[in-house]
């Protein structure tokens, strides 16, 4: 028994929860809610442990760090911060109907981080450039901000879904009619970006100082950083338009979409690229 | 002509073109080879397409005349919406408790009503006496029979968005100031070795610094499976030979000296360093002998001369190694390497020793050289900073998270509180108005529960 094999049942009980949240929607009924959210609430406290677990072990190990510096680790906390912000929300509006877009992204986020080539899931030691009290608050505000940006983006997609609902009244399937309405995606939308978008510029704040003190300069045009300003000026932009043009529905729906893209780009894709945040590899 | 130049530079499509034109440049920022990497890059290209990457300044893109005019115009953007807008604001925070607005209590929902038995007098004391208690000062009003209570919470926040708008131009200031008057250097220096020049990263000129630099120790730490530990260089920073300060350079553990900035940037191993070689004739005893380079000794027997021509910590990953040359007493000169790990080497490789006698150890006969050990010596590689503009930058991060916390997450609420009577029953109206109707209704709701917590009704 080890916190890796609990991370791969963690990653089966997302799926389950996912096909429960499924069943939900497609059957009906209170009964396969309950399931579904129990499921998600099992595999959040399990996944909790895990991670707790895995730091405990790097300090026996000698090389204790909290769980967050590199790509395996990131992947695995992304999930989980996408799960907070799940079961946060369903517990807030008690609606169930949020579960089947949101946790399959952390479904995944976690077989990605397991079966993914090159991911390498040991617990490695800091070299000296992650030896900062910063990498904690760093790591830990940008997924944040990216778990608000992945809830928007589930939202994006229920909202096309239930548009296609809207246009044709008459024969609608059950499926798209628990979706909750329109009016509280969009409200959804907005909240999540709003909130990723809080995080996001904490996360580049803290950053920056990390940056200030090992790398001698708070912005240094690492494709990452870069990256990370260009998401930043999406829903920078996809605020603005909201606020002041009055932007709604599928037009929202369609930016949480480009915000997503631009995200995922600056998370993985920018691995690609050379630069400074290469420890990611 | 004031007029539209006023109304093109407050637009909210300007802000939106301008933000997605750096967006766009950033990418390209990104994906094409910048500064250093870009000549070998741009060599690839048609020369046409070349130049105009070249025109547009598209192979340093952070540091080009588009960029600047970008981020200009989004300054003066800034500047005059946020200047627009203000009035609009203030307005907005001295909106008047009183008259309610219009149509502020028609058409509530069942939940923001409530009901109570007990007589208007008495419930009016006990729901002012708590609405006191939650929000501090509340304003009263009584009209037509009615009893009206306002109350304004966070009304800063109407001011936030002028905050994040003027950290942006603080980290924009800053960053101009950072770059017009700051300072960025690299320095190698070699253990033991002292010096006060500073290679500047643009352009590669030296500059002299008021104070000297000694590294008295580099120290390279791994862990058991390899990776880096620490990279650390404990420095003495003189002033007129005299030693200031003393400190120990690590990764994320800048030291500051006289408004500079010494980072721990690279290392590497110095030529020279101090080398201990063994010799025999395969009679008799071993010799030995500590040498560096340059350094010449004479054999026992034969009278050779050996000169010592480099120690190498690591020679084409062979490991350690010294070159010799000897000179013979006829004239002959033979030069050979003395590798440290020969044996292991000669092991992996059959063919390496006929095929290449330079690294046989016993190529001056009857002699059999052996490297016994190398005092690795290293240099220290500094970054050397001096940004006058970092106050200014982070003055500016500082507003911007705490203008987006008080935007987003305590946005301005406006709550009115209506009493009267309704038949025999008084009547509680709560309701409100604020851009963020989310917070308002969880703001309502929460009074609703109070109110009835506290039996008013």
């Amino acid at each position: 028994m080890s916190h890796t094999l609990i991370l791969s049942w963690v990653t089966f009980i997302y799926f389950g929860a996912f096909v429960l949240y499924l069943f939900r929607m497609i059957l009906g009924g209170r009964s396969w809610g309950k399931l579904a959210s129990l499921a998600a609430w099992a595999g959040f406290a399990a996944q909790t442990a895990a991670i707790l677990w895995r730091w405990k072990v790097s300090y026996s190990l000698g090389i204790g760090h909290a769980p967050l510096s590199n790509l395996y680790e990131s992947m695995i906390f992304f999930a989980w911060a996408i799960m907070l912000l799940h079961l946060f929300i369903e517990w807030r509006t008690g609606s169930r109907a949020f579960g089947v877009f949101v946790v399959p992204l952390a479904f995944l986020a976690m077989a990605y981080a397991s079966i993914a080539p090159g991911v390498n899931n040991e617990i490695q030691p800091l070299i000296p450039a992650l030896q900062s009290n910063w990498l904690t608050s760093h790591v830990v505000t940008c997924f944040m901000g990216y778990s608000g940006f992945a809830f928007a983006f589930g939202c994006g997609l229920m909202y096309f879904l239930k548009t296609a609902d809207a246009d044709k009244p008459e024969n609608s399937n059950r499926f798209l009619k628990r979706l909750p309405t329109l009016a509280s995606l969009d409200l959804m939308i907005y909240q999540s970006i709003a909130l990723g978008f809080v995080f996001l510029t904490i996360g580049i704040m803290t950053g920056s100082i990390w940056a200030h003190y090992a790398w001698g300069s708070y912005w240094s045009w690492d494709p990452k950083e870069t990256w990370s300003l260009i998401t930043w000026i999406v829903y920078a932009v996809t605020l603005h338009v909201q606020y002041i043009k009055g932007w709604r529905g599928k037009r929202m729906a369609a930016l949480t979409m480009v915000g997503f893209a631009s995200v995922l780009f600056t998370y993985l894709g920018v691995n690609y690229l050379p630069g400074l945040h290469s420890y990611l590899n | 002509m004031k007029k539209a130049l006023r109304s093109f530079f407050s637009s909210i499509k300007l802000t939106v073109v301008l933000l997605i034109a750096m967006a766009l440049l950033f990418m390209v920022g990104t994906f094409l080879p910048q500064r250093e990497g870009a000549m070998e890059f741009a060599q690839r290209l048609s020369p046409g397409i070349s130049g105009l990457f070249h025109a547009l300044g598209l192979f340093d893109v952070y540091h080009s005349p588009l960029y600047y005019g970008l981020l200009g115009l989004l300054a003066l953007n800034l500047t005059v919406c946020s200047l627009n807008r203000l009035p609009v604001s203030w307005k907005l925070y001295r909106t008047p408790h009183f008259p309610v607005p219009v149509g502020l209590f028609s058409k509530l929902p069942p939940n923001r009503v409530l009901l109570t038995e007990q007589n208007r007098e008495g419930c009016l004391s006990s729901l002012e006496n708590l609405l006191k208690e939650n929000y501090g000062a509340i304003e009263k009003d009584v009209k037509g029979g009615h009893v009206f209570f306002s109350i304004r919470k966070a009304g800063l926040s109407l001011f936030s968005v002028y905050g994040v708008h003027l950290s942006i131009l603080f980290m924009i200031a800053g960053s101009v100031i950072g770059s017009v008057l700051g300072f960025e250097g690299y320095v190698n220096i070699s253990e033991g070795e002292t010096t006060n020049l500073v290679a500047s990263r643009n352009g590669g000129d030296i500059h002299r610094l008021d104070f000297s630099v000694r590294c008295d120790k580099f120290t390279l730490e791994t862990y058991a499976n390899g990776m880096p530990k620490t990279y650390r260089s404990d420095l003495t920073f003189l002033k007129g030979g005299q030693p200031v300060r003393q400190g120990a350079l690590m990764v994320n553990h800048p030291i500051h000296v006289n408004g500079y900035r010494f980072y721990q940037s690279s290392f590497g191993s110095a030529p020279g360093g101090r080398a201990v070689l063994g010799y025999s004739t395969g009679k008799g005893q071993e010799e030995k002998v500590a040498v560096s380079v340059g350094d010449r000794f004479d054999l026992k027997e034969g009278g050779a001369h050996v000169e010592i021509l480099r120690i190498e910590g690591n020679l084409m990953k062979f490991g350690p190694g010294v070159k010799l040359d000897i000179a013979s007493p006829q004239g002959r000169h033979i030069q050979f390497w003395v590798l440290q790990h020969i044996d292991e080497i000669a092991e992996m490789y059959p063919e390496l020793l006929t095929q290449f006698p330079l690294f046989d150890p016993a190529l001056f006969k009857p002699y059999r050289f052996y490297l016994k050990e190398i005092e690795q010596q290293y240099y220290t590689g500094l970054q050397v900073v001096r940004d006058p503009g970092v106050p200014l930058v982070a003055l500016g991060a500082f507003l911007m998270v705490a203008g987006l916390i008080l935007r987003h997450f305590m946005p301005h609420r406006h709550i009115w509180v209506r009493v009267d009577e309704a038949g025999r029953q008084t009547r509680i109206s709560l309701a409100g108005r604020s851009r963020h109707m989310a917070a308002l209704d969880r703001e309502l709701d929460l009074l609703g529960r109070r109110i009835q917590e506290k039996g008013i009704v």
